[in-house]
């Protein structure tokens, strides 16, 4: 007899999903019109931002690591693209791969000072969100320079904006990274050394994982998936802005937890990180559509994290 | 008295008192010595451009704006002395800066209560992320990211907009803008912090961050230790939410925002682990001075102050290798 | 059995568990055991692992309530809150896991909760060392440095450190769970030289261990456990007749008989200019077919040449020759595929060998994804077939290879370990104390394990904390002093005996 059985970890992405789903239903009560078609493509379109942060800070979380270098890598791509790009479509390839090669770096030094440094993630993560910032600040002169008000190239605001199917092309573009993410860490070698690692990365290694290899690589990917997200965002608002890139700390580690991964690392799937960036965005979007001042959705968003964090988020007793 | 069965030979030689002073003592002792060495930069920098060593305005001016980060840097050394850390700081520091501007006015009586009053108040705020770490059984970073959310809403409802006002005499009482009198509150804070180290608590708050099972099993108190332990912290930040009222005369709901992370730049540059049971809240004190001196370095050398965070966060990857390798050497060169 | 200990018997109980039960989830650790031991006796609680000796040390020394039943204390039932309650009643425990705070001090450890203060309360740091010291002294322990901190000694120190801790307490009721787990025999000696201190001063000892020589010279009665239950209390038992009640059945020869190594089997690894701490070296050669024993004290350099071999970290220096080709082993992923296949079943089977949060598949099968996957991607049938060949072939208890491995008892935990190298063919197998802390009947299978991998012609290299595995399942046994090879013993020398002399000769002299 096989009966079936849901793990503890399988609950929480359910409950991430039923957590969503009771938001936008929620948001149906109080304003006629929030769970239509068109207003639920819009949230989830900017869910998909977070989604993709949280893509990477899924990857590095998993293995009990953390990047706070997200609001600046995030917001040096922005600026990166528009200054590259100069708005042209001619130069958006050179300024896209330009772009995503820095996010790339800007991980792979994190990893490189996390593993053969030996600088605990928090603090290396931090270091180099003040060095990309310092950079970005200097480079650009505080967004003063010539290029700096360029916009993103069409054709990227357009792949932002555009529908296919009726859906933008920045969520299918997510669809797809929930799709490769969850294969990923599912069904590779390179998934189950990272849950391997997560787990405890000692016996990992003795057990033949290229431990140190993996974690830089995860870390770079975090910087790719900043970078994403800051290439999406320049294209959906047109223009990079300073300070773009600060909510999306908190945010994608919210996400990310929300959706059922240990912080502590090894447990977990993207799965439910990227349902609990749809819940998030969905929670933010109805406390608007209820009018709702600055300072009361910036409390109930922590009290709702609490909330779904007691309900499902403990720690097991010893 | 028996002979010892367990004796070896020579192989177990032991170490003199002194390498084991420094060696469990790296940390501080490093970051004592960086900062040392950054004022002597700092003095000579000033000397060549000025004409003349720091006075006592450059001194006091220091003094005074490091005050809040070295006392929300001892409050964070102690959360993470218990293997947590404390991203709530800055919402703290945002809502007792806030409390401080409305409501600091009045006799010196109201004024000392209102004080008391903002101190509990952040003892408040500790308190609830003491309990859901211990009694709810979270972890530290996503209960206080949540909690620093919630904080920060309630700075911004209590003061919408920057303004409210400090009266001049409290100012002058607690950041005297002729002396470096806040070193008085700070050498204090120091005391209480060789207080606790002798104290029965002080001894818990190491012990579980060195390892919480072997701390429960002997006998310690763990979930009530890092209560106390959070909300120690929390009335830190209120003081440290005080005195940043006090410097700037007036408030602010968002000044504080970037303690959270400069707290805990101090704290890592103090030589605090963070991964419990190791470190001083003096190391802490130390780090947050070298931040501010850093600063201060960095507009003397005339770097651009836009590349300002590219120094900083390049001079704390460096700094922490640093002190790894000499720890390291410290206790191979046995 | 004494005059003595047959009159403590007969009085009143210094502390009895009266049929206390205890569940972890669904597991009954301890079902109705009763348990009693008088002041001035010494009781030996032996059993299987996962027999409830270690859940009824917890019980009585405060660390968990039981389920039901009570803790008795001198006659009357009392409910312990906590390790620090029943210290305030007089209990004492050394718990099997060590609980010494690795970055504070001895002396720190060693005094914590009974620190010198001053009149008004605050903590004399700096006198912390000096009565360290000196009450260490007292218990004829000089060697420790009580400035040191707890991560900086060897591991059999902190064990005596933390016996130490309890000792000095003078608990009335001492417990013991495992104590000489990581002690050599003349620790044990010291050990047992402070138990009968405390005995003769009216202590209630209770102590657990596996090794039965030590129950035998310091018990004054033996409580056998079988499953959570009592089984019986005994003032004299022969080993024979205890495993029987222990396992539930007779075991008729404990250690296998070794099969011959063929005359020509050729050598698979050898190792030179080896060494462990940095001076001298040293240098062997392993054959196929052959089980080689490295015994001596603890901290002699055994756990760096084993983890050396495989790379984590490499020996400094070291020529290693894997099946007859020089070969460069910088970490573990080098070994494993090295030649022959290396493999390390490590000392500490949760903290380095197993993921215990993660299925007992993938824990088998971690080593040989590169083998079993497609680019990158895993062959999940092949995975799951291989899987259940392994849990078939060593008996692996578990409901099912996707179980996690944290769920399966110690000894299935040890057989997944060792079935993961077998999955991934190796060669050279390389046991760190695998029987460690591993009950009877798992213990005797691993032993039938190792004489059939060496039938096949593997080749294994084999340490044991217990001299008498060592003595009878090796054909030669190396023993290590300061980083050296001291004594090469093949039989008709190989004898516990021998294997013990040729560790301690230099020992004594110092």
């Amino acid at each position: 007899m096989k009966r079936l059985a849901l793990s503890r970890d399988a609950l929480r992405v359910l409950a991430a999903y039923g957590a969503a789903v009771l938001l936008f239903v929620i948001g149906a009560f109080v304003h006629p019109g929030f769970a239509s078609f068109q207003s639920v493509t819009s949230i989830l379109l900017v869910a998909s931002f977070v989604g993709l942060v949280a893509a990477g800070q899924c990857f590095v979380i998993l293995i009990g690591g953390i990047d706070l270098s997200v609001p600046w890598v995030l917001n040096a791509a922005a600026i990166l693209l528009t200054t590259a790009s100069l708005g042209q479509d001619g130069r958006a390839l050179y300024a896209v791969s330009l772009t995503l090669g820095m996010g790339a770096l800007a991980g792979l030094a994190n990893g490189i000072g996390v593993v053969w440094l030996g600088v605990p993630a928090v603090v290396m993560t931090l270091a180099m969100n003040g060095i990309i910032e310092g950079l970005a600040l200097g480079l650009s002169g505080g967004m003063t320079c010539a290029a700096c008000a360029s916009y993103a190239p069409p054709a990227i605001a357009a792949a932002v904006h555009g529908t296919w199917l009726g859906i933008p092309a920045a969520l299918w573009l997510w669809l797809a990274v929930i799709v490769v993410v969850s294969f990923v860490l599912s069904l590779t070698r390179f998934g189950r050394a990272t849950y391997a690692i997560g787990n405890n990365p000692r016996a990992a290694f003795l057990a033949g994982v290229n431990v140190s290899v993996t974690v830089v690589f995860l870390y770079a990917l975090s910087g790719v998936f900043s970078a994403l997200a800051g290439i999406l965002l320049a294209g959906f608002g047109g223009q990079a802005s300073l300070g773009m890139g600060t909510p999306y700390l908190f945010q994608s580690i919210a996400a990310v937890v929300i959706g059922g991964v240990s912080i502590l690392g090894g447990r977990g799937t993207y799965l439910g990180a990227a349902a609990g960036a749809a819940s998030l965005t969905a929670l933010v979007s109805v406390l608007l559509a209820l009018n709702m001042p600055e300072y009361g959705r910036s409390i109930i968003y922590g009290v709702v994290i609490l909330v779904l964090l007691l309900l499902y988020g403990r720690e097991q007793r010893e | 008295m028996p002979a010892d069965p367990t004796s070896r030979p020579a192989a177990h030689r032991r170490r003199p008192r002194a390498a084991h002073i420094l060696g469990q003592n790296s940390g501080l002792i490093l970051a004592a010595a960086i900062l040392l060495l950054s004022i002597i930069v700092f003095a000579g920098m000033f000397a060549v451009q000025q004409g003349r060593l720091p006075g006592d305005f450059e001194i006091t001016s220091t003094v005074n704006n490091t005050m809040p980060l070295a006392l929300a840097a001892i409050g964070q050394t102690i959360v993470v002395l218990t293997r947590g850390i404390d991203l709530s700081v800055g919402g703290v520091i945002d809502l007792t800066n806030a409390l401080a501007a409305i409501f600091l006015a009045g006799s010196i009586l109201h004024m000392i209560v209102v004080s008391l009053l903002i101190v509990l108040a952040g003892a408040a705020a500790g308190l609830i992320n003491g309990l859901l770490v211990g009694l709810g059984r979270l972890q530290p970073i996503v209960v206080t990211l949540a909690t620093l959310s919630i904080f920060q809403g309630l700075a911004i409802r209590v003061l919408p907009q920057p303004g409210g006002a400090v009266p001049a005499g409290y100012t002058s009482f607690l950041v005297n803008t002729n002396r470096p009198t806040a070193l008085v509150f700070l050498a204090l804070a120091a005391l209480g912090w060789m207080g606790l180290r002798r104290s029965r608590l002080g001894v818990n708050l190491f012990a579980i961050g060195n390892d919480p099972q072997a701390a429960i099993a002997l006998g310690v108190k763990a979930v009530r230790t890092r209560i106390v332990a959070y909300t120690i912290a929390g009335a830190l930040y209120a003081v440290a939410g005080i005195f940043l009222a006090a410097n700037a005369t007036a408030g602010d709901a968002t000044t504080g925002d970037g303690y959270t992370l400069t707290s805990i730049v101090a704290v890592v540059l103090g030589g605090v682990s963070l991964f419990g049971g190791r470190g001083s809240a003096v190391g802490a004190i130390c780090g947050a001075f070298i931040t501010t001196m850093i600063v201060n370095i960095l507009f003397f050398a005339h770097i651009d102050p836009l590349y300002q965070s590219f120094y900083e966060g390049l001079f704390l990857v460096i700094a922490v290798v640093f002190g790894g390798l000499i720890g390291r050497l410290v206790r191979s060169g046995r | 059995m004494s005059a003595a200990a047959a009159a403590a018997a007969e009085s009143v109980a210094a502390v009895a568990a009266r049929e206390v039960s205890k569940a972890f989830g669904g597991v009954q650790a301890l079902r109705s055991a009763p348990f009693a031991a008088a002041a001035g006796e010494v009781h030996a609680l032996v059993g299987e692992n996962g027999a409830g000796k270690s859940t009824l040390i917890k019980l009585l020394g405060g660390r968990l309530p039981p389920d039901s039943g009570a803790i008795l204390l001198g006659g009357t039932p009392v409910r312990l809150s906590g390790t620090a309650d029943a210290a305030r009643h007089g209990i004492g425990t050394v718990f099997q896991e060590l609980t010494l705070l690795p970055w504070m001090t001895v002396a720190e450890n060693l005094l914590i909760g009974r620190e010198p203060r001053r009149a008004l309360g605050p903590i004399r740091r700096g006198a912390m060392a000096p009565r360290a010291e000196a009450v260490l002294a007292g218990l004829g322990i000089t060697h420790i440095d009580p400035r040191a901190l707890a991560s900086e000694i060897s591991l059999a120190e902190r064990q005596i450190v933390e016996i130490a801790r309890v000792i000095i307490r003078r608990p009335h009721i001492l417990l013991l769970d495992e104590p000489t787990s990581s002690l050599v025999e003349r620790e044990v000696a010291w050990l047992f030289a402070r138990i009968r201190d405390l005995s003769a001063a009216g202590t209630a000892v209770v102590f657990t261990s596996h090794r039965w020589n030590e129950i035998t010279s310091i018990a004054d009665r033996i409580t056998i456990f079988r499953n959570g239950a009592e089984v019986g209390t005994f003032d004299a038992i022969d080993e024979d007749e205890a495993i029987t009640l222990m396992t539930g059945r007779r075991v008729e020869a404990l250690y296998p008989p070794l099969p011959p190594v063929p005359a020509d089997a050729p050598a698979v690894l050898e190792v030179a200019n080896a060494s462990l701490d940095g001076g001298s070296e040293l240098g062997f050669s392993l054959a196929a077919g052959e089980i080689l024993g490295i015994g001596g004290l603890a901290g002699q350099g055994h756990r760096e040449l084993f983890l050396g071999l495989f790379g984590a970290p490499p020996l400094p220096r070291a020529r290693v020759t894997v099946g007859g080709a020089r070969t460069t082993i910088a970490r573990p992923a080098d070994a494993i595929h090295a030649g022959l296949g290396i493999a390390l079943v490590p000392e500490d089977r949760k903290g380095e060998g197993l993921l215990l949060p993660l299925s007992v598949r993938d824990n088998l099968t971690l080593p040989i994804l590169g083998r079993l996957s497609r680019l990158g991607v895993i062959r999940g049938a092949a995975e799951r077939r291989m899987s259940r060949e392994i849990i078939a072939r060593l008996g692996i208890r578990t409901p099912g290879p996707a179980q996690p491995v944290g769920a399966l008892s110690g000894g299935n935990q040890q057989k997944v370990l060792l079935g993961r190298w077998l999955l991934a063919d190796s060669r050279i197998l390389l046991f760190y104390d695998v029987t460690r802390g591993v009950d009877v009947a798992t213990k005797h299978e691993i032993y039938e394990l190792m004489m059939r991998l060496a039938g096949e012609g593997r080749a294994i290299l084999f340490y044991s904390s217990d001299t008498e595995e060592l003595a009878h399942l090796c054909h030669r046994v190396l023993v290590l002093r300061g980083g050296r090879i001291a004594t090469e013993l093949r039989p008709p020398d190989l004898a516990a005996e021998a294997i013990v002399a040729a560790a301690m000769r230099d020992a004594d002299a110092g």
